[in-house]
């Protein structure tokens, strides 16, 4: 199904990506500072040597065809500078299209995209000035009206694109172009998270009139390093350095591959057949070293939570979801789905958020007090289904195991793999599996845990009692301009969840791809694409 | 394996040898032949693993030892640990049941399936027979592994499925030879005498022809399981299996052969038991298969 | 068929091309009806946009809103015009998604076909010519033990051995970039291309050596040795065109095989093939394809075994004489 596929791809990435700039109130602040203008110094044609490049590589040099091998593709993939479906969608859109503003490794954002700087002008307007000199691939000059053209693209709803969700507090018909790189951007409600949202890469600048891929790669002109030259949805993509780049990029052209499986991906690594691949299997990452592969490992705030709908029996019941919660053994997931990398969560998500509570004690393997939690609910000898799908890694193993655990309790939990979950029965079951990518907090919240949200496995929020006020908390959170008082928010909501939520959330995962030894400038990095954001977009790598 | 020894070729008027001695005597026959013994004790020794395996594994099937892909020395055990850190050897000792279950239930139901509708068709000798065996031809049209792949895709991997769609695809196959076989006896004048007795339609294919197609059916239901088995391998492979991290040799193949060059005996061992098993099922037809043409040819010289 | 005896070659080949048509056409009916299992394409295609107006819309362009019989006869001419539809999940006709999938997946098979019949046969024959000796004992052996290893097991030891960890001579994946042909990577051929080999090789070669064993002691071999002809010409005259008909059968019945069981080999070695794609299409339920690959795959077992029963008359004299 296209809803399917398009879930199991989108929420990965931050199209509202909300972290809270570590300089706070540069965004927010009251008189409306210039975001991170320090740094947009480092902007323009001179752009500072890649971050990262690893000691014995040296300097970077020209050259070469990185080829780069991706699953989860198929013959949906498409190519769009604003939307994606597949997970090579991913790393096809970066190679040609930009963000005006960008996260960096630490998932901070930064000046050092399009714009050379995005300024709130009050709580419901900010301005955008772009950078000068840049040009689209087809030599045209990137100006204010490209900028209105994309925004109103993703705002408009037929076009069905990603990032329109994230446009919701955005008055899109009333972009006003102030002068030839300067546009003013009003917002229906006040949004702190408009800079956030514009950083995210479904946020691409693409030229007035652009249209989605169509079979003529020449209609696919960006501001990126790589031009598409030639694109086989399923199966094959060929980008060209664009020599009129307004930043360093060092490869001759990319060539990017969909592959069916990991281990045929491996093999072709191993043989030297790509320089690169997505999503290396974590119980691999020491069997490769030997083979002259190197693994790249990145801790995300991407997470694999098992959904209990709050209002679906036998999960209605808190005491029922608390023992859930006190049967998992958060130690053991890990080591036996993410061979140990990642690190250990607390049933609540958003771990990079600034407003992530880290004082609630964390919860551990309870079997005693799950069982007599079970006892006092009449729930005894529970038996349960537990339906999950091949819809990322991970999501069927962690079933097989927490049913495994389950065992111990008494719970019987009978596994479901179906291959049409996200298609029939997604968001109506009593108890499943679901897969995110990084967020920030409020933005997670939005698409998942209000009674509006497009994913809310657990029906969450309550109706009446404790966490019955959690929307009106998200309300005030989004207004909120004083960054202390808006953390204290978001302590209240998560103590919601932590204490009666619907989510058991065992672990944050890794991020783990490899790559060939020759291949230089990659450094782990928080944000949710794969190889760092394949290479901020095939430019801050190189062949070594 | 064996077909041009029993099974009939596809057109019209190819003849087809058929042993004519009953099925008791061709089996304690073939044993004579070394081949029949090895495959009769690969076997015996595969089944009795999948049977008594799990009264002998060290380890449940579902306690975690260590990491995944741990040796055996790092984790205490004889073949280290598999993709989810389970005990490979105690997974592979509980592995073998599923496999070996859902392999026999299905071609069992197939092969009946398929002899029924051949010897039918033989016995006919009528429009019926054409109907029969052109029916059989569309459901040939789909490769087995095809077959399977958009039942369970559409359905879902539930053993019954699976099961459905082996016997499905099994059957046909089995038809034709079948009929084959049975032709020619169909032909011969005790049938005649039988139907002249008045004896029921049912009395004489099972109680007259079936007996004397015995052999020829022996090869074929040995040589069907073996695809089976093959065939719910590379479902799993394909990563379509009833309970995706249940202790079964499919499954076992399918998630640790990415570990093959590092950790192999999570793969290795199913891989094995497998290759022992259809060897040993081989075998034993094509031993039974030996023994009836070598019964032909001594009564065609003397 | 009984009520259409006689005619010689030609009324055989008439026969058989007729019986031909009607298996193709009882399993486009059986296509369609399954395929209707993959539920509502329109609703697939729109997913969560999938409004009543936008889904009625859809389902008029798409020729959803007739009955199913009119929509299996619209399905049915527009597959005899050559138009297969237009794919789901690319939005691109059918026949160029599939146009150099079906290609890719043809060089395997005529290749593997190419290798694997002239060796088995040879194989077979000379075994069955020294039976019970030593050749013959050590390939009915080697042969079992190749039968006995599921194609992919096969597959994923020969990366191990000549691409990856043992030796580094192949490439272990076979990814024909689009708008290339599959013959301009003869290395990346190699190793799928023996895979298949070792799938069939062992079945074919075992019906050749019983086949031939059957001949060497019938009548008419024994008549021409007793005429005094050299064993040569015994051999190749008389034994080996008796003895290779039924062999015609097994050979399509392989090949008929790996052009639906090609799917494992094609997903070990990446391979852009038919195989696949059948998986994709399944898993996007893109009905469309679905169902051309399944006519596609059903057509080449109708087409092959004709072949193979018109080759097995031509070849064997015995049944020559009887039509």
């Amino acid at each position: 199904m296209a809803g399917s596929d398009q879930k199991r791809w989108q929420v990965v990435e931050p199209e509202g990506g909300l972290w809270v700039p570590s300089r706070r109130g540069l965004v927010m602040g009251a008189a409306g500072v210039v975001l991170a203008s320090a740094l947009s110094a480092c902007g323009g044609g001179s752009a500072p040597a890649p971050s990262g490049a690893t000691g014995a590589a040296g300097s970077p040099k020209k050259g070469g065809n990185f080829r780069l091998g991706v699953t989860g593709g198929g013959s949906k993939d498409m190519m769009d500078g604003q939307n994606i479906v597949t997970k090579p969608d991913q790393a096809r859109l970066v190679t040609a299209f930009e963000t005006l503003l960008e996260f960096d490794d630490d998932y901070q954002l930064q000046t050092t995209g399009l714009a050379e700087s995005v300024h709130a002008d009050n709580p419901t307007q900010y301005t955008i000035k772009l950078r000068d000199g840049i040009t689209f691939q087809n030599g045209k000059p990137l100006t204010a009206d490209d900028v209105i053209y994309s925004l109103q693209r993703i705002g408009t709803q037929a076009n069905g694109l990603t990032g329109f969700a994230a446009t919701a507090t955005m008055d899109i018909k009333n972009l006003k172009k102030v002068d030839k790189l300067t546009v003013q951007l009003p917002l229906l409600s006040p949004d702190s998270t408009i800079p956030q949202t514009l950083a995210s890469y479904t946020f691409g600048m693409v030229p007035v009139g652009y249209k989605a891929f169509k079979g003529d790669p020449s209609t696919q002109i960006g501001t990126g390093a790589y031009k598409l030259k030639s694109f086989t949805p399923g199966q094959e993509s060929v980008h060209e350095r664009y020599d009129g780049y307004w930043r360093d990029s060092w490869f001759d052209s990319v060539t990017i591959t969909d592959f069916s499986d990991s281990t045929a991906q491996i093999n072709a690594l191993k043989g030297g057949q790509i320089d690169a691949m997505t999503d290396l299997p974590a119980n691999q990452v020491n069997a490769i070293k030997s083979s002259g592969v190197e693994a790249l490992i990145s801790q995300t705030g991407g997470w694999i939570p098992i959904c209990m709908a709050i209002d679906m029996a036998p999960f209605n019941d808190p005491k029922v979801r608390q023992a859930m919660r006190l049967i998992v053994d958060r130690q053991q997931i890990l080591d036996q789905i993410g061979s140990g990398y990642g690190q250990i969560a607390n049933d609540l998500y958003s771990p990079f958020d600034e407003g992530y509570d880290k004082d609630l004690p964390q919860r551990q393997q309870d079997i005693a007090q799950a069982k007599s939690l079970l006892k006092s609910a009449g729930k005894e000898g529970l038996t349960v289904d537990l339906h999950t799908t091949n819809g990322a890694s991970g999501m069927v193993e962690l079933a097989s195991v927490f049913a495994s655990q389950a065992k111990a309790a008494g719970v019987n939990i009978t596994v479901k793999n179906d291959p049409n979950y996200y298609g029939d029965a997604y968001l109506k079951l009593a108890f499943s599996v679901d897969f995110w990518g990084t967020r920030g907090y409020l933005n997670q919240v939005q698409q998942g845990s209000l009674p509006n949200s497009p994913y809310n496995e657990t029906h969450w929020p309550p109706k009446s009692g404790e966490g019955s006020n959690f929307g009106d908390l998200y309300q005030q959170a989004l207004r909120e301009t004083d960054t202390n008082k808006r953390i204290e928010i978001q302590h209240e909501m998560q103590k919601a969840e932590y204490d009666i939520g619907g989510y058991i959330i065992p672990y944050f995962n890794s991020l783990i791809d490899g790559h060939s030894t020759k291949v230089a400038g990659l450094k782990p990095s928080k944000g949710t694409l794969n190889l760092a954001g394949f290479g901020h977009g095939f430019r801050t790598i190189w062949f070594s | 394996m064996s077909q041009a020894e029993t099974a009939p070729a596809l057109a019209e008027g190819v003849d087809v040898p058929t042993p004519s001695v009953r099925s008791t005597a061709l089996l304690a026959r073939s044993l004579r032949l070394w081949r029949t013994r090895i495959g009769v004790l690969f076997t015996l020794i595969l089944v009795l693993i999948a049977l008594l395996g799990p009264l002998m594994a060290p380890h449940a099937s579902d306690k975690f030892i260590a990491k995944p892909f741990s040796s055996g020395s790092a984790s205490g055990t004889v073949f280290g640990t598999d993709y989810l850190g389970y005990d490979v050897l105690s997974r592979f000792l509980y592995g073998g049941r599923g496999i070996l279950v859902t392999a026999l239930v299905s071609t069992v139901i197939g092969v009946v399936l398929g002899v029924v509708i051949g010897l039918v068709a033989a016995y006919a000798r009528n429009a019926l027979d054409d109907v029969l065996m052109r029916l059989m031809d569309v459901i040939m049209a789909f490769p087995q592994i095809m077959l399977a792949l958009v039942a369970v895709s559409l359905v879902g991997a539930k053993n019954s499925v699976i099961v459905l769609a082996i016997a499905l695809t099994t059957a046909p196959r089995v038809a034709r030879v079948a009929r084959g076989a049975a032709q020619p006896v169909v032909e011969r004048d005790f049938i005649g005498a039988t139907e002249a007795m008045g004896l029921s339609r049912v009395r004489i294919l099972f109680g007259e022809l079936l007996p004397n197609i015995l052999g020829p059916m022996m090869v074929e239901a040995t040589l069907r399981l073996t695809y089976s088995i093959a065939v719910i391998a590379a479902l799993a492979f394909l990563g379509l299996a009833a309970n995706p991290d249940a202790a079964n040799w499919g499954i076992m193949i399918q998630k640790n052969q990415v570990a093959l060059a590092s950790e192999p005996w999570g793969a290795l061992l199913p891989i094995l038991a497998i290759a022992l098993l259809t060897m040993g099922t081989g075998l034993i037809g094509d031993g039974i298969a030996r023994t009836a043409a070598g019964i032909d040819r001594e009564r065609g010289d003397a | 068929m009984k009520w259409l005896r006689g005619g010689g070659i030609a009324g055989f080949i008439v026969r058989r091309l007729l019986l031909g048509l009607l298996v193709l056409f009882l399993v486009s009916v059986i296509v369609f009806v399954s395929t209707q299992l993959l539920g509502d394409p329109a609703r697939a295609i729109l997913g969560r946009d999938a409004t009543p107006d936008r889904l009625a819309a859809l389902q008029k362009q798409l020729n959803l809103d007739s009955s199913k019989v009119g929509q299996y006869f619209h399905w049915l001419g527009g597959l005899l015009h050559g138009d297969l539809g237009t794919s789901l999940a690319s939005s691109q006709p059918v026949t160029s998604v599939l146009g150099s999938r079906i290609a890719n997946s043809a060089v395997l098979v005529v290749l593997a076909a190419v290798v694997s019949v002239p060796v088995s046969i040879a194989i077979g024959s000379y075994a069955a010519l020294r039976r019970e000796k030593s050749f013959d004992t050590v390939t009915s052996n080697l042969m079992l033990l190749l039968a006995a290893l599921p194609e992919f097991v096969v597959a994923v030891l020969l990366v191990i051995l000549l691409s990856t960890n043992v030796f580094h001579l192949l490439p272990a994946i076979s990814p024909v970039p689009p708008g290339t042909h599959a013959w301009q990577y003869p290395d990346e051929l190699v190793m799928p291309v023996a895979t298949l080999v070792i799938a069939v090789a062992p079945y074919v070669s075992r019906i050749m050596r019983a086949s031939m064993i059957e001949v060497l002691e019938s009548d008419y071999v024994e008549m021409a040795r007793l005429k005094g002809l050299p064993e040569r010409t015994v051999l190749i005259r008389h034994a080996l065109p008796n003895a290779i008909g039924p062999v015609f059968q097994v050979i399509a019945i392989n090949l008929a095989y790996l052009a639906g069981g090609v799917v494992v080999i094609e997903s070990v070695f990446n391979y852009p093939g038919i195989g696949l794609g059948l998986v994709d299409a399944v898993t996007n339920h893109d009905i469309p394809v679905v169902q051309a690959l399944a006519m596609l795959i059903a057509a080449v077992y109708v087409v092959l075994n004709l072949l193979a029963d018109v080759a097995t008359i031509l070849v064997t004299p015995r049944l020559r004489t009887r039509l």
